[in-house]
């Protein structure tokens, strides 16, 4: 399985904090984001992506606390058991 | 005047209690833009940089920018300049809200305040017409209780900044509140307040201000209006959930400093963060004057132990208060936080030198007996009370009021006090996130995070993302972040603003108010000029290039734990790069060449 962390104005809008994914060789965070609006009826991806499935400047993706941007992007691989973190842009300070 | 100043300053002589209109040195206002840079070339130009700063002869100067009280984009900033008691650096404390707006409406572009009252008074100004009033009967109250005695007794429409009872018995790290909740926080601005027996000012203005190109200025500001609304950040984000949206995404980052920065993650981190906030005590947001962004925090405590209502904590807030003693209380730390703006307090250093005093306790360097209680980290009860001892100046309050480096330096440790230059850190774990490390060693005030917030891009992504753990190019980004960010202190406008506009339209917005025709670079170039200003202060108040450092504990400590595992923060990697493109020398001193471009030599 894999397990999804949801934060931010993204908790708010689905109202839960978690889900948990099925796992299958060959995963990637697009095909994980993919799977999960698929378990999910509310629209979430347009938080996160734009039109054309790149992410918004500002959103953070991460792999097991990693930034997928630092990483191979959508592309990077999930395996089983990984932990995916997903806030919308967001900022403070 | 046309040109987005009143032209006026306001100079009162709290010796000889007298109150006198001089009229703005325009020319500096162009080279210096207005607000931290104008006020502080007052400054420097008036006061000894080894004032002491306790002592008469140093200054305090409340200044605007040229476009504060205008609507473009947040414009509602004041800041507070003079030498900081806590850290001997020149200080600069930035605040928004409805007071600075008033003082601007009231026909003032600044007050510079100076000597020393021989009773404590408050400076009343309608319009053109200002005065000191004795504050006897306002002393001791807080700055909820001062704000409203003030408003009863003068004007109901009066906005008021003020310290509150920290300031006035020398709270190191006190600072200046206005509007009941918004404060001019960090480097003890309240504390020279409080010592020269000047407990608020209040002021009733009811004129405008007057841009010298309204056509130009109305187009920039819907340009600004349109990119802050349409941005994630400053259109939707801030506004639901305000900068405690922070707490998860620093805390998943491995950069929240928990346990007096022992280690980078809080595992109580959710039930202190910004979407639990938003579920219990928050009860709705709140814009400062003019401002579309509106990430001020209403709240309202429903907790059996504490009660009261006011606005935060903010992101910091629930840091200090929270992972840096290892507390997962919400309740309490809302609580502490309300107790700070009650009494006039930094939150910041104020939940960082708690956390300092736990780890001093863990490690017996302090006793039971000596505390009056227990001090562990994670006990909540210990934290709020020692916040109201503190406040009151009871007990080793007294000892927390000093702040971290002198409480720990006082027990032979200074290295465990998570400050450079005596001001402690943020929210922000200088192994985790490298540029941040460059920023608070090389702040003009210590180790601060809205000098040169590198979060924007090492974190969030914003303008675009670098890797958090690189080193290199920090330098050249960090030059950038500070000199942008004076401009916009400078101005007068929310620094928030700039995770939805940029340079381009900050230059337009000064010209459009100033009448002028500068470049982005003009612009920039006055950044620089007010960050040089403000180091060239620095070192001749005697903090030299040696104080450009960190903690021992970031620099030869790693991470225990989080994607940053085994890291520290490499400065002396950075530091030589910082320099070079500062055009500073290597031993961090600005060269002559370097000054005179900038017209400071």
């Amino acid at each position: 399985m894999v397990q999804i962390q949801f934060f931010s104005l993204i908790r708010m809008l689905l109202k839960r904090d978690a889900i948990e994914i099925p796992w299958a060789d060959g995963d990637t965070v697009q095909s994980v984001l993919e799977k999960t609006q698929q378990q999910i009826a509310t629209p979430f991806l347009h938080k996160l992506l734009d039109e054309d499935g790149e992410p918004h400047a500002g959103t953070i993706i991460l792999v097991n606390r990693k930034n997928i941007l630092h990483l191979q992007g959508q592309q990077t691989p999930v395996t089983d058991n990984d932990v995916l973190a997903f806030f919308p842009p967001g900022a403070g300070g | 005047m046309d040109n987005g100043w009143q032209g006026k300053i306001l100079r009162v002589d709290l010796t000889a209690g007298t109150c006198k209109t001089e009229a703005l040195n325009e020319e500096w206002a162009k080279a210096y833009i207005g607000g931290r840079g104008l006020a502080s070339k007052y400054l420097v130009d008036e006061v000894s940089p080894d004032v002491e700063p306790m002592s008469p002869e140093n200054k305090l100067i409340m200044a605007t920018g040229p476009l504060t009280g205008t609507y473009g984009a947040a414009n509602g900033r004041y800041m507070v300049i003079t030498k900081s008691p806590l850290t001997g650096t020149i200080a600069s404390s930035n605040s928004g809200g409805y007071f600075p707006c008033e003082l601007k409406y009231a026909g003032f572009d600044m007050i510079i305040f100076e000597g020393k009252s021989a009773h404590p008074v408050y400076l009343q100004i309608h319009n053109d017409k200002a005065e000191l009033i004795g504050a006897l009967h306002l002393w001791g109250k807080s700055t909820k209780e001062t704000e409203d005695a003030i408003l009863s007794e003068f004007h109901g429409d009066a906005k008021v900044a003020c310290i509150g009872p920290a300031g006035e018995i020398g709270v190191h790290f006190s600072c200046i509140i206005n509007d009941k909740h918004r404060a001019a926080g960090r480097s003890g601005v309240g504390m020279v307040m409080g010592s020269k027996n000047l407990k608020a000012v209040a002021v009733r203005g009811t004129g405008g201000v007057k841009v010298a190109n309204p056509k130009a200025f109305r187009d920039v500001s819907l340009e600004a209006y349109g990119m802050l609304k349409e941005n994630p950040v400053t259109g939707e984000g801030l506004g639901a959930l305000g900068t405690p949206v922070l707490v998860n995404v620093m805390n998943q980052s491995g950069g929240l400093p928990t346990r007096n920065a022992q280690s980078g993650t809080f595992e109580g981190a959710e039930a202190i963060s910004g979407e639990t906030l938003a579920s219990s005590y928050l009860k709705r947001n709140k814009s400062c004057m003019g401002c579309i962004i509106s990430c001020g925090r209403v709240t309202k405590l429903s907790d059996a132990r504490y009660e009261g209502d006011g606005e935060g904590p903010e992101y910091e807030t629930l840091w200090a208060f929270g992972a840096a003693c290892g507390i997962s209380d919400l309740a309490a730390i809302t609580k502490a936080n309300y107790i700070c703006n009650e009494a006039g307090m930094d939150t910041i250093t104020a939940g960082s030198t708690i956390g300092c005093a736990m780890e001093l306790f863990e490690k017996g360097l302090i006793s039971e007996e000596e505390i009056g209680m227990s001090l562990n980290f994670g006990d909540s009860d210990a934290m709020v009370k020692l916040i109201e001892m503190t406040a009151k100046g009871e007990g080793f309050g007294k000892k927390i009021a000093l702040g971290s480096y002198r409480l720990a330096e006082s027990y032979g440790v200074p290295e465990l006090s998570m400050s450079v230059k005596k001001l402690e850190f943020p929210a922000y774990d200088a192994r985790a996130v490298q540029g941040m490390g460059l920023e608070y060693a090389t702040s003009n005030r210590g180790a601060c995070h809205v000098r040169g917030y590198l979060i924007s891009p090492e974190i969030l992504g914003l303008p675009e993302k670098l890797d958090p753990a690189e080193t290199e190019g920090k330098a050249g980004w960090l030059k950038i972040f500070q000199d942008f960010t004076a401009v916009v202190d400078s101005a007068g406008v929310c620094l928030f603003t700039t995770f939805g506009i940029g340079v381009p339209q900050f230059t337009k917005f000064c010209n459009a108010a100033n009448g002028t025709d500068m470049s982005d670079e003009d612009l920039l170039e006055a950044g620089d000029r007010i960050y040089n200003l403000e180091r060239v202060f620095n070192l001749k108040a005697g903090i030299d290039p040696s104080q450009d450092k960190l903690p021992k504990r970031m620099l030869e400590e790693p991470l225990p734990d989080g994607p940053s595992k085994g890291d520290v923060c490499k400065l002396d990697q950075m530091l030589p790069d910082y320099y070079d493109v500062r055009g500073w020398g290597t031993d961090g001193i600005p060269t002559e060449t370097k000054l005179q471009s900038l017209g400071l030599a």
